[in-house]
């Protein structure tokens, strides 16, 4: 097993290379590059002379790509150009907040998706199976932003319940501040996961259903919960597994949109702000730490396949 | 023995494939307009189409301000409304339209054009080309098409241009991988055999052969994909680095519509409607389109990470 994650680990490498090479290649394709960034404007050649000496910008790129490699390995992202704080630390302050709205809104996604699908994969063709069907395909289709716009609308404009826009209060501080806070854009994000939730449980619930085991357990008259609990549940779960993995690693940075609207300070909102200041630094360690986020939630998913179904061993 | 052109002239062989091809989508179209659903889905569409094209012949002015009647509810006079500047909101959410179907529209084309091909010689050839594409893919799947998207537009700058090509480069992958999944499932085919005993070229075979066989899949695709850069240009909009005013953009007047949710809610809400309806046509129209083409009755989940 140690040996998997390590082998899987080293998988890694090649695409963060890849990744971070194209970045870097890019901020020296957009016109006035970090120099630009830097000395603003009006700047007098001398002075852009100065801020390129003083951040190694001169170096060929190979040079200065190999450094801010060589930092990054030990944990330094370089500093933002804007702030002038380390990226690292700025990153730090955002995780912790898009993890708690990441997972709060796949608790959201499966409270609403699994029974969904269990109930419409036990009732297939009914009209409460094509209700869902109805259902996820509308929670696919509506735009997260128009979705969280109408939940503010409701919420915050007309009932007055929960503030129209969302901080970030960790749930060890305060649970119910927490829970206040995070509610709108969790459920905001988790109507849209319970969509793909429930259409793949289902699809694998009706073809665990279909296996003969279930006609030898039907046959020797196991009940028919049993049945789905026991038997049915524990096999349809592990492509499921995969799907709700992706999900939660794609809103380690996909919450963009959402964390707009509720004006949520997670990665997403550092990220748009990055790019629309052209802090390279910051840009090249968010999307590095987002793909990273991305590759360890996979990685995790694998290992926990080992524990869910006893047949896979990595060895 | 190089292959032979059939001794009908150009001209004549032109013109049948058309009424060919006429015939077919008129077969397809009957068979997707028996489902209620995506014939009402057509029908919006067709509306919203026509709506857009023809807005400035109805007399939609989307610029015009009235700042005595700022952020109105829909009355007689404004059906949608009015917004902060006193501007109709209807002929915004129109012109709003135009924008999005002509970029969903060169998005879509952009991406097909360029991914079609690289999917075709990465499967046709395999190797090096196939192991390049395949790591392309892989870095699309862990990368939030929105990021990609924001981070094109950081470089591109904002227009209307790098909306179109910021969108339409994120659908690359998916078309580049539909072409493959096709060349892969017919390259060992008699037929593909066949014209290759005949000593055709590689791009014989693949631009001619195989391509005219992967049409279903290819166009399907495109469907469902206008609806996902519909989604994307809006969002993209919406975070304030679309398409840059005054251009009426559905994304842009949900940006603004949030900042007077107290003054006015329909501001938001209507052209959120609009837009929200456009994408669920597209994907009713897509899954149809799948099932009369493919046979596949459930199309599969088709945003990944999408932009949440």
């Amino acid at each position: 097993m140690i040996g998997y994650v390590a082998r899987r680990l080293m998988q890694l490498l090649p695409v963060l290379l890849t990744a971070s090479a194209l970045i870097f290649g890019m901020m020296y394709a957009v016109p006035g590059g970090p120099v630009g960034v830097l000395v603003g404007e009006n700047a007098t050649p001398e002075q852009i002379e100065k801020v390129t000496k003083e951040f190694g910008l001169d170096r060929p790129v190979l040079v200065q790509y190999a450094d801010w490699l060589g930092r990054a390995m030990t944990g330094d992202l370089g500093h933002s150009l804007h702030s002038r704080e380390p990226v690292a630390k700025l990153i730090g302050e955002r995780l912790p907040a898009t993890i708690q709205l990441a997972l709060t809104a796949t608790v959201i996604g499966l409270l609403l998706g699994v029974p969904l699908a269990v109930a419409s994969a036990l009732t297939q063709g009914s009209w409460f199976d094509r209700g869902l069907s109805g259902w996820s395909a509308l929670a696919l289709g509506v735009p997260t932003f128009w979705v969280g716009i109408l939940l503010i609308l409701l919420f915050a404009v007309q009932l007055r319940l929960l503030p129209a826009a969302s901080g970030y209060v960790p749930f060890w501080d305060s649970p119910w501040q927490m829970l206040r806070n995070t509610i709108l854009p969790a459920s905001t994000l988790g109507l849209y996961v319970s969509g793909i939730f429930a259409r793949f449980l289902r699809g694998s619930l009706i073809a665990e259903l279909n296996a003969d085991y279930v006609r030898t357990a039907r046959s020797k008259g196991l009940v028919e919960s049993a049945i789905v609990v026991r038997h049915v549940m524990r096999n349809a779960l592990l492509p499921f597994v995969t799907i709700v993995g992706i999900m939660l690693a794609g809103f380690i940075g996909g919450a963009v949109v959402t964390e707009a609207v509720f004006t949520y300070p997670g990665m997403g909102r550092l990220v748009i702000q990055a790019i629309g200041s052209r802090d390279y630094p910051l840009i090249q360690g968010c999307i590095l730490v987002i793909l990273v986020g991305y590759m360890l939630i996979n990685l995790a998913v694998d290992v926990l396949y080992v524990y869910i179904d006893p047949r896979i061993d990595y060895g | 023995m190089p292959l032979r052109r059939p001794a009908r002239s150009d001209a004549w062989r032109c013109g049948g494939r058309l009424l060919s091809a006429l015939g077919s989508a008129a077969e397809i179209g009957k068979r997707i307009v028996v489902r209620k659903t995506a014939a009402l889905s057509l029908a919006y569409l067709v509306a919203v189409a026509l709506a857009a094209a023809f807005a400035t012949t109805v007399g939609f002015d989307p610029l015009s301000q009235n700042l005595a009647r700022m952020l109105e509810g829909p009355s007689r006079d404004y059906l949608f409304g009015t917004d902060e500047l006193g501007r109709d909101i209807l002929a915004r959410v129109v012109y709003g339209a135009r924008t999005s179907l002509i970029t969903a529209a060169g998005a879509v084309t952009l991406a097909a054009s360029v991914g079609v091909p690289m999917g075709l010689v990465a499967g046709f050839f395999g190797g090096w080309r196939d192991a390049v594409l395949m790591r392309i893919v892989d870095l699309k799947l862990a990368l939030p098409s929105i990021l990609l998207a924001l981070a094109l537009i950081a470089v591109l700058g904002r227009s209307q241009v790098a909306a179109l090509t910021a969108v339409g480069l994120t659908g690359v992958p998916t078309f580049a991988r539909v072409a493959r999944a096709q060349v892969l499932s017919l390259r060992r085919r008699d037929f593909v055999t066949a014209v290759e005993a005949f000593g055709a070229s590689s791009p014989y075979l693949m631009f001619r052969t195989i391509l005219p066989n992967s049409w279903s899949p290819i166009l399907t695709q495109m469907v469902v994909l206008s609806s996902v850069a519909i989604l994307l240009e809006a969002s993209l909009a919406f975070l304030g680095v679309g398409i840059p005013p005054p251009t009426p953009s559905w994304g842009e007047m949900l940006r603004t519509g949030k900042e007077y949710l107290y003054e006015s809610p329909t501001y938001a809400i209507l052209p959120g409607l609009m837009l929200t309806l456009t994408i669920l046509s597209f994907d009713t129209l897509g899954r149809a389109l799948s099932a009369v083409l493919e046979g596949r009755e459930d199309a599969p989940v088709r945003r990944g990470a999408g932009p949440a």
